[in-house]
């Protein structure tokens, strides 16, 4: 920016009136559930909980359901996550780098499954899940999560493998670095940390799917947020259910913490088409 | 390997679902049909659950942009501190999971929520909750898309030069005349991924809508849910959601384009 725009210095009416506006509209729900979490006694008159304590978490640890959601959650979210890794990788290098017949159309039928309202997908595979016979097993849940990861998984590592200096690795084979050697001493590193994010982010995208996990799992599969929205549902215990959204928070914080590059460097926002 | 897969997921399904629902079982084998589709049409409580899609897309999607526009175009020229805080704290949501989302909702804007607390504690009376009511997805669904049309709109005020926008300062442009005639004509493009994104994304929500809406009329998420769990009737929920897949084709469609568009490196 230049002088023109930074000439006069005026107090941020805006900026403060937007940042007043989005911590109350965005900071205050999420303090609200914390302190539910944390609060041992809290009925209506109050604005802040009577007793404070550790009470509910103890509660809420001590329950089987919840240990067993969690599990199946973590289960499920490396599967599919090792699963979308391995077909998903070599599929992006390809269509990073080399060139073959039909190329856009295929990149393009990736895209196609964002194209659709996902819902409306999800209903029509559990159709054919139904004739398969996978409603109600691990392996359909892991099935129909790999959809929402397969987008991901393909569009990010693409734009990082792009993003690798081409001259590079022509070099290194210059010098007579075998091709295998070339990826792992070159391309990998290189893009390496944007991989590593779209990794975690398939993973925190496969804990928190709802969706597919309620469709073909409930009952018998029960990953966290289905516990959750039974617990919104059915608990009269409010603490269970805040409890358990910190708990279920954690993954995302992380995601948040390493997240920042993608963003930071644009290529999230690129991929979204923006 | 992955492309099979994608044939598999995505493709069959959808080409299934189609054809699925208008080719019937007949007693003589199978025969080209409409008839789930002028049931679904011709069913009130359908036509019920599409309006309420509709209308809630609608109201999401203008709510959406008369609040994240004046927040992308202040982020396109703020800088320093506070400016990084409005853009952390804006996609700040995308962080949290819809399902700890409603869950806060139903905490604050719920039955003596947080909200009907502090109000009663300054002796005002309790709101109406919107919990369990149409304008609970709505709100909930507004929460959950800040993140994503912020970014997409920021990243479109991007393409817009600080020349120009300087260039038509000089010449004694106001503020609303530089918005009107600098900036939303190179931002159309931009405004309508936005808008898809939304539609998609609204056509599909499923947890926001199923814990915070009403039972009847539902959203079209929820009315598969039910239709296909509860009901054991599939053949009606993929005609709901091939309904669903039509009236989001232009968006989908226009989605798939400018994404071609944007890739880099083409």
């Amino acid at each position: 920016m230049t002088a023109t725009l930074a000439a006069k210095p005026r107090p941020d009416v805006t900026g403060i009136a937007f940042s007043v506006l989005l911590t109350i509209v965005i900071i205050f729900p999420l303090l609200v559930v914390c302190t539910w979490a944390f609060a041992d006694v809290w009925r209506f008159p109050s604005v802040i909980p009577q007793q404070f304590g550790m009470r509910y978490w103890y509660a809420t640890l001590a329950r089987v359901d919840v240990w067993n959601a969690l599990w199946m959650s973590i289960r499920l979210s490396v599967t599919v996550t090792l699963l979308s890794a391995v077909i998903c990788l070599p599929a992006a290098y390809a269509f990073a780098r080399l060139d073959f017949p039909f190329r856009n159309l295929l990149f393009f039928s990736f895209l196609a499954g964002h194209a659709f309202p996902k819902f409306g997908l999800l209903v029509a595979i559990a159709a054919i899940f139904l004739q398969l016979h996978l409603i109600g097993t691990f392996w359909g849940v892991v099935l129909i999560q790999l959809v929402g990861t397969l987008l991901f998984m393909i569009w990010i590592p693409v734009s990082a493998f792009q993003a690798v200096d081409k001259r590079m690795e022509e070099a290194a084979r210059d010098v007579g670095a075998r091709p295998l050697r070339v990826f792992w001493s070159i391309t990998l590193p290189q893009a390496g940390p944007t991989i590593a994010a779209a990794i975690l982010l398939s993973f925190v995208g496969t804990f928190y799917e709802t969706e597919g996990a309620w469709l073909i799992g409930a009952p018998r599969i029960s990953t966290t947020p289905v516990l959750m929205i039974s617990f919104i549902n059915n608990q009269p215990v409010i603490q269970y259910g805040a409890v358990l959204s910190m708990i279920l928070w954690i993954p995302s914080i992380v995601a948040l913490i390493f997240a920042r590059r993608v963003i930071g460097s644009g290529a999230f926002a690129r991929g979204f088409g923006g | 390997m992955p492309v099979l897969l994608v044939v598999w997921l995505v493709i069959w399904p959808i080409a299934s679902a189609i054809i699925g629902t208008l080719w019937l079982k007949t007693d003589s084998g199978y025969a080209f049909s409409i008839r789930t589709y002028q049931f679904f049409f011709s069913d009130q409580y359908s036509i019920n659950n599409l309006l309420l899609t509709l209308w809630t897309t609608a109201v999401v999607a203008v709510l959406l942009l008369a609040f994240c526009l004046p927040v992308a175009l202040y982020l396109r020229f703020a800088r320093g501190r506070l400016g990084a805080y409005v853009q952390a704290l804006a996609i700040f949501p995308m962080f949290v999971p819809s399902i700890i989302l409603s869950y806060a909702f139903i905490r604050v804007l719920g039955p003596n929520g947080a909200l009907d607390l502090l109000l009663n504690a300054v002796h005002l009376p309790k709101i109406r909750t919107p919990y369990l009511t149409p304008w609970g997805p709505v709100i909930g669904l507004l929460w959950d898309n800040i993140p994503l049309t912020v970014l997409i709109l920021v990243s479109g005020l991007g393409s817009v030069s600080n020349a120009s926008v300087e260039a038509a300062r000089d010449v004694g442009a106001g503020r609303l005349a530089v918005l009107w005639y600098i900036i939303l004509p190179r931002l159309g493009n931009t405004l309508l991924v936005a808008l898809s994104f939304t539609v998609l994304g609204i056509f599909s929500a499923f947890t926001l809508p199923y814990v915070l809406g009403p039972a009847a009329p539902e959203m079209l998420g929820p009315f598969m849910q039910r239709t296909f769990k509860d009901l054991n009737d599939p053949l009606n929920a993929i005609t709901q959601a091939v309904v669903a897949f039509a009236f989001c084709l232009f968006f989908g469609l226009f989605y798939v384009r400018s994404v071609a568009k944007n890739r880099p490196g083409r």
